[in-house]
């Protein structure tokens, strides 16, 4: 699927955000005068730290002990008090702003770059119901969720976030030890225990950069999807999962409020789509690893506005693996994935016109009836103490080229000129998903509930290209940003 | 932005996605059994025997026969009833204050009744040890660990470990096993005793750690860690 993940929109801090900002900051205060061991909603059913099942305490890298709480369904510990919150503040600062598109609106591209904003806050319900039965679900609000054409005028919106309902057993034998479950979800990966998938990996931090273009399977379905599934975890070592996802519709429309056609955020799903799972996982002294590999085969409707008929069909593969170290006060996490995607357009998508030759007066070439991507990224985190941490990642996207992709083309009877429907900055020239870069970060932890991050993301190459990837002489370095951010829980 | 409308529909989005799980975990419930003694993860119900308890919540770190894995948490098989009582309480009331023990065991701790305190103690005493496959393999560092285990130093007055640990560092009463103990444990407990007053129950130890050496310390914990299991 194709979503362009830019930063957070931005904008000058308006008289509200800055109320609810400072607001933010005195309760920020408030917790660092109190004792340390009250802290979200799993603090509050266990009575542990945050470093008892986050690597460093660095959320949501997991710790050994941390993935067994979530297999085990969130249920040790006793009934507390289920509700916490969180809130993100941050200043998105882009290497450049400028275009020389001549349809470029600066205002509309880049309204809050470099501007201190209160971007997002979550509600979680969470913890244990029952000896068996655990979970969370988060709905988050976005303070800047859109803008009026009109007069600029932002309005916010409560959307459904995550949301992961488990039910499980667990049963010991002689020399042997078995949790089973099952899984109500509503994205891909988030009921994984494990930080190489696409949920729980990367870009995590609400705002931060990333690719352009990115698998289904990576965040593509979230929130729209309603997912049911089986899992088992074996003596530690082997973990298997099957799951059906359906659009979250009807009985599950509850997992994806907020979420509407109008918006074009909502996707449907044709009938069951089945997603498997499979990890190796082995522990020795301070280390642990683990080897994996999932998949998801999904038939999406091209139009949400018109979900019937035919669909695309999306056939993603995935292998992971992670690496942990962890003996206080040191706790070092690796992981990479690689997933390869497949789609098979349906025919109203499939051998279109092109999008800037509707009436094919021009001779530029049909969109295709398949493609591929594939996507590599692989992050090393390193904490100290529980308090300092840096973080290096990568991301290598490649695919096929589409000409459905092109925002931008030369006319090939007029050589040298550039048919153009803008894309302000997010053009693409090549109809190619090819982005390749880094992200570098720094992050203080002040107190457990409490992160401040500087992030760096250079972009070697974007949208296909790395120079004039759009046309218009843009190129990927140009979208390097600086993202620093305040982020709070409690 | 208007604040009033957004929380009355967050609110909203709540109170509906609160009220479908809410049905979806009564019938969950229905069909799965509410609870269940024999295998419950619970730690403020008196009724959860001290054996499920081990097997459910403890093992996830310190293992089911009470071995381990990561160093970053204590060997349990074998040790000492009364020594293992008396930390439990001490997690429990809050007098042993180390940070690994309030980041960890502190809330665990919490609502555990002292029959079951006492019947993890049982379970954990008569647990196998397991030797600890990649101690070291320093027979220099190891041999020196041996003498100050067995003989003290006597140049800076630190008595011999053995004379309370006893001469095969089982542990009795309140003096705790350390045999098998990993030595990444045993270490940062020995500072602790050096520099805190975290652990007040122990401080008997605080004298006697307190001339050793970053070396004395490395040297006695890999001599302990590398004991066969007995």
């Amino acid at each position: 699927m194709f979503a362009f993940v830019d930063a957070f929109p931005r904008v000058k801090l308006n008289d509200t955000a800055t109320v609810v900002f400072v607001l933010s900051l005195a309760i920020l205060a408030f917790m660092v005068s109190t004792p340390a061991f009250a802290v979200p909603a799993f603090n509050k059913q266990t009575g542990q730290n945050c470093v008892a099942c986050h690597a460093g305490g660095h959320f949501p890298d997991l710790t050994p002990y941390g993935r067994l709480f979530k297999l085990t369904g969130y249920t040790i510990g006793k009934v507390a008090q289920p509700v916490s919150v969180m809130a993100v503040a941050s200043v998105n600062k882009t290497s450049s702003t400028n275009s020389s598109d001549p349809a470029f609106d600066r205002r509309a591209g880049f309204p809050k770059d470099g501007n201190l904003i209160f971007s997002t806050a979550s509600l979680f319900f969470a913890g244990r119901v029952t000896d068996h039965l655990g979970g969370f679900v988060q709905v988050t609000y976005n303070n800047y969720d859109r803008q009026s054409a009109a007069d600029s005028h932002w309005t916010s919106h409560w959307s459904s976030d995550n949301l992961d309902v488990r039910l499980v057993d667990r049963y010991f034998g002689h020399d042997s030890d078995l949790i089973v479950g099952a899984t109500m979800n509503n994205n891909p990966t988030v009921q994984d225990a494990w930080n190489s998938v696409p949920a729980w990996g990367y870009n995590v931090v609400p705002g931060s950069s990333g690719p352009a273009a990115t698998p289904l399977i990576a965040g593509g379905l979230a929130q729209n999807v309603a997912g049911l599934g089986a899992y088992a975890f074996w003596n530690k070592t082997i973990y298997a999962e099957l799951s059906s996802y359906r659009s979250a519709k009807g009985f599950f429309s509850f997992m994806s409020k907020g979420f509407t056609v109008d918006r074009g955020d909502k996707v449907f799903l044709k009938g069951e789509n089945p997603y498997w799972r499979v990890a190796a996982s082995h522990e020795w002294g301070a280390h642990n690893a683990m080897i994996g590999a999932f998949g998801l085969n999904a038939k999406v409707y091209p139009d949400a506005a018109e979900p019937i008929g035919e669909t695309n069909h999306y056939r993603d593969t995935g292998i992971d693996a992670q690496y942990q170290y962890i003996l206080d006060p040191h706790a070092f996490t690796m992981t990479a994935s690689f997933i390869k995607e497949r789609v098979n357009y349906a025919d109203s998508v499939a051998n279109q016109p092109h999008p800037l030759d509707p009436i094919e007066l021009l001779g530029l070439p049909l969109t295709n009836a398949a493609d591929t991507l594939k996507m590599f990224r692989a992050k090393a985190s390193y904490v100290y103490h529980a308090k300092y941490g840096t973080s290096l990642s990568y991301f290598n996207i490649t695919g096929s080229s589409n000409s459905a992709l092109q925002t931008s083309a030369f006319d090939p009877a007029n050589p040298g000129e550039l048919l153009s429907g803008s894309q302000g900055v997010g053009g693409n020239l090549a109809g190619n998903p090819a982005t390749r870069g880094w992200t570098t970060e720094v992050f203080w932890i002040p107190v457990q509930y409490a992160r401040i991050g500087l992030q760096y993301t250079m972009f070697n190459k974007f949208n296909g290209g790395s120079n004039n990837y759009d046309g218009f002489g843009r190129n990927a370095r140009d979208n390097n940003t600086v993202f620093l951010y305040v982020w709070g829980a409690y | 932005m208007n604040t009033p409308v957004n929380l009355l529909s967050a609110v909203t989005i709540m109170r509906k996605s609160t009220l479908t799980i809410a049905m979806a975990t009564a019938i969950a419930a229905l069909f799965s059994g509410c609870n269940s003694l024999e295998r419950s993860r619970s730690l403020s119900n008196p009724a959860v025997t001290a054996t499920v308890i081990a097997q459910q919540v403890c093992s996830n770190c310190h293992g089911v026969t009470g071995n381990a894995e990561s160093p970053n948490f204590p060997n349990l098989a074998a040790q000492s009833e009364t020594y293992f009582i008396a930390q439990l309480n001490g997690f429990k009331n809050h007098r042993r204050h180390d940070p690994a023990g309030f980041e960890y065991m502190w809330g665990l701790s919490k609502d555990l009744t002292d029959v079951q305190i006492v019947g993890l103690a049982a379970y954990y005493a008569k647990q196998k040890p397991k030797k600890i496959s990649t101690a070291s393999s320093d027979t220099t560092l190891v041999a020196e660990g041996k003498k100050i285990f067995a003989e003290g130093i006597a140049a800076s007055q630190i008595p011999a470990c053995s004379a309370c640990h006893g001469a095969d560092a089982q542990g009795q009463a309140a003096f705790p096993r350390l045999s098998g103990q990993h030595a990444d444990y045993l270490v940062k407990q020995l500072m602790v005793f050096q520099r805190t007053d975290e652990r007040p129950e122990g401080s008997v130890m605080k004298g006697i750690a307190h001339l050793l050496t970053p070396q004395n310390m490395a040297a006695v914990a890999s001599y302990l860690e590398g004991l066969p299991s007995k």
